[in-house]
């Protein structure tokens, strides 16, 4: 059933500034689950009309199993696409939604309906075949969106920002549901998200575009622990960049002199040291481990967890950034911190990567002012570890 | 308050029933009135004499011909009219505008300057009367099933028809069975307005046909121009008025037997005969 999806230099330009697609290549293997996330206007939808057939490229090529399907119509590429609305046809029940694919490929409409009753159990709505699409709610009619695409037996499953309508709890349920769909029928498929938490959630590999190109294709462990670029890293959701200078295998700031893993070697020279706010343990002070101390500016609640913001003040102006940095941190539930209390900061070396810095993409995280005077004192009393 | 609404409503409801039936009024009773005399206030024999002289020899062919030239408008203008409002509405021509503008220029200019200027085209060209009269009232008819259509895909969503690609439909099962039925409703209200304007045409019929061509209305407006044919004209209206009831009545029954009232009131594009609910954005 599933194929190899390859796509090859896509470009696609609509007379805008840029192009809205440039020189695209992907491999997606057979069985596999690629996530293309970026930000709104990046070129993640063209990515899906081009490889489903509704449009087509000006340059480049799209292939399943190394055969090229530029000249095949969409209807015989064996591509089912699943939108952001579930675009259920009104006029039909929800059995003969899921069966539309059988019928205009010439089943019988009994068989039809008894295929398509197989894809409802699936999707966990058996019973629901002779309701119409106004009596579901919006996450059981994505549902229906997903077994009617499924039962079309694609080769390839496109799904373009499906779930982006639902509330978090319906979401988590269509994840599972995903989980369980590529359990049963392996499919190949490509989803197009701009949520970091869904691509990580469901693919395998992650490729993150940016105004129309392709910044990285990776792994999903890799996309957030070893980004190529800021842009990589924020689109991830990745919050710290530290500036500073790549001498021999260590990176130079604020923070001090960081040995780094041995997977990452970047170019001798300035470079922007990119670290996951998960990863930064939160310590006491006076730890003997604390990497550096810092004050807590801010404090915010990010569900279970708290989202803290520390400055850093560095013991002289470095040539790439201010003498003051703030860190990011992610602390569990049950560590109370308060803004205004000295703590330790503790970094995993294996956490820790390098990108170049990029012009014009700085971010308000490090500044050249000099450190705060008012420094409040410690209210909590001792801090533990982070996560 | 809520019972004022309700009243204001009842009231309401009413005066438009009122509206729409008191002229009907009298056309029945004098549709149903074999004596009928003037100080009395309703006949004095009833029966239905009237009604069947519609059809007696004469009647009979003007009706069949009304229909015809209703049914050709329809067809015609209804299909044409759905083309160019798709090609108006997914921008797939250069001066959207200025095509519009010359598809309402009948509309806009006065009836008796485009129908003799056509008239005109129509004779050179040696186009056989009935055939002539449709062309031309297609062009009359045009306008309103353009615009009609224009509406319904102001709020039609073409993702539907790549969503059916995507599954395997061709091109042509993407016509039959996603985009004729999402128009449906649209397309039987254009129908609607494309017949109604070959059923009661009067102008074009009496100007192309020159008196030898009858139809419906030229029968009405033939026994309407004498003294003491009430009872006539009161039938032949009654009868004028049948088909377009009609009509309405088998949409509605047959919009409530193909679409559930859920999905009715969710998601289906365009104007249509009874209601006209909207469907969310375009592609």
């Amino acid at each position: 059933m599933s194929a190899t999806l390859t796509l090859h230099g896509l470009t696609r330009d609509y007379g805008g500034p840029a192009p809205a697609l440039s020189d695209l290549t992907l491999r997606v293997p057979a069985g596999s689950c690629l996530a293309v996330v970026g930000p709104s206007g990046s070129g993640k939808t063209t990515v899906l009309r081009l490889a489903s057939g509704l449009e087509r490229p000006d340059r480049g090529d799209v292939r399943l199993d190394g055969a090229s399907v530029l000249e095949v119509a969409p209807e015989e590429r064996g591509m089912a696409m699943v939108f952001q609305r579930p675009l259920l046809f009104p006029h039909r029940s929800v059995l003969d939604n899921v069966a539309f694919s059988a019928r205009v490929r010439g089943e019988s409409r009994r068989r039809a309906r008894a295929d398509a009753e197989e894809y409802l159990d699936l999707v966990q709505l058996s019973g629901f075949g002779s309701r119409h699409p106004g009596e579901l709610s919006g996450g059981q009619e994505q549902r229906v969106a997903l077994a009617r695409a499924l039962a079309a037996q694609p080769r390839v499953l496109l799904l373009d920002e499906p779930f982006s309508a639902l509330d978090a709890a319906l979401r988590a349920e269509m994840h599972d549901l995903v989980r369980k769909v590529r359990a049963a029928l392996d499919p190949t498929i490509v989803l197009v998200t701009h949520d970091q938490a869904e691509a990580a959630s469901l693919a395998d590999c992650v490729a993150v575009l940016s105004a129309g190109r392709l910044v990285q294709h990776d792994t999903v462990d890799r996309i957030y622990s070893r980004p190529t670029s800021l842009t990589t890293a924020r689109q991830m959701g990745g919050r710290n960049e530290v500036p500073g200078e790549v001498c021999g295998h260590h990176h130079h700031s604020v923070l001090g002199s960081l040995a780094l893993p041995v997977d990452v070697r970047p170019p001798q020279g300035p470079g922007v040291l990119v670290f996951r706010q998960e990863s930064v343990q939160v310590t006491d002070p006076d730890a003997a481990d604390a990497l550096v101390e810092g004050t807590v500016v801010a404090s915010r609640p990010v569900g279970a967890r708290r989202l803290l913001t520390i400055e850093v003040v560095g013991r002289a102006m470095t040539p790439h950034g201010g003498c003051v940095v703030q860190v990011h941190a992610e602390t569990p539930p049950g560590h109370p911190v308060w803004e205004g209390d000295r703590v330790g900061i503790r970094l995993s070396p294996h956490a820790l990567s390098v990108v170049p810095e990029e012009i014009g993409a700085k971010r308000a995280h490090t500044s050249g002012m000099p450190p705060r005077k008012s420094e409040a004192p410690v209210r909590s009393g001792r801090v533990s570890s982070g996560p | 308050m809520t019972r004022t609404r309700r009243v204001l409503g009842v009231v309401l409801m009413i005066v438009l029933v009122a509206w729409f039936l008191t002229p009907l009024l009298p056309l029945g009773l004098w549709a149903g009135a074999e004596t009928w005399s003037g100080t009395s206030p309703l006949p004095q024999r009833w029966g239905t004499g009237n009604i069947a002289s519609v059809f007696a020899p004469g009647g009979g062919a003007a009706v069949l011909r009304s229909l015809a030239l209703g049914t050709a408008v329809a067809a015609l203008a209804t299909p044409a009219g759905a083309v160019v409002a798709r090609v108006l509405a997914l921008r797939q021509v250069r001066r959207p505008r200025l095509v519009e503008g010359l598809l309402f220029a009948p509309v806009a200019l006065p009836v008796f300057a485009v129908v003799m200027g056509l008239n005109v085209v129509v004779l050179r060209l040696h186009v056989p009367g009935f055939l002539g009269i449709a062309l031309v009232l297609v062009v009359a008819a045009l306008p309103y099933t353009t615009f009609l259509m224009r509406a319904a895909y102001a709020s039609y969503d073409v993702a539907f028809e790549e969503e059916a690609r995507t599954l395997g439909a061709s091109s042509g099962a993407v016509r039959w069975r996603v985009r004729l039925p999402l128009l449906l409703p649209a397309l039987a209200g254009a129908a609607f307005l494309a017949f109604l304007v070959g059923w009661s045409d009067y102008i074009v019929t009496l100007l192309l046909g020159g008196g030898r061509y009858v139809t419906l209305p030229i029968l009405v407006a033939s026994a309407a121009s004498g003294t003491g044919n009430e009872p006539t004209v009161a039938a032949l209206s009654l009868v004028a008025l049948a088909p377009p009831a009609l009509m309405l009545v088998t949409a509605g029954l047959l919009r409530r037997r193909l679409i559930p009232r859920r999905s009715r009131s969710a998601r289906r594009p365009g104007p249509a005969l009874s209601s006209s609910p909207v469907v969310e954005g375009t592609a």
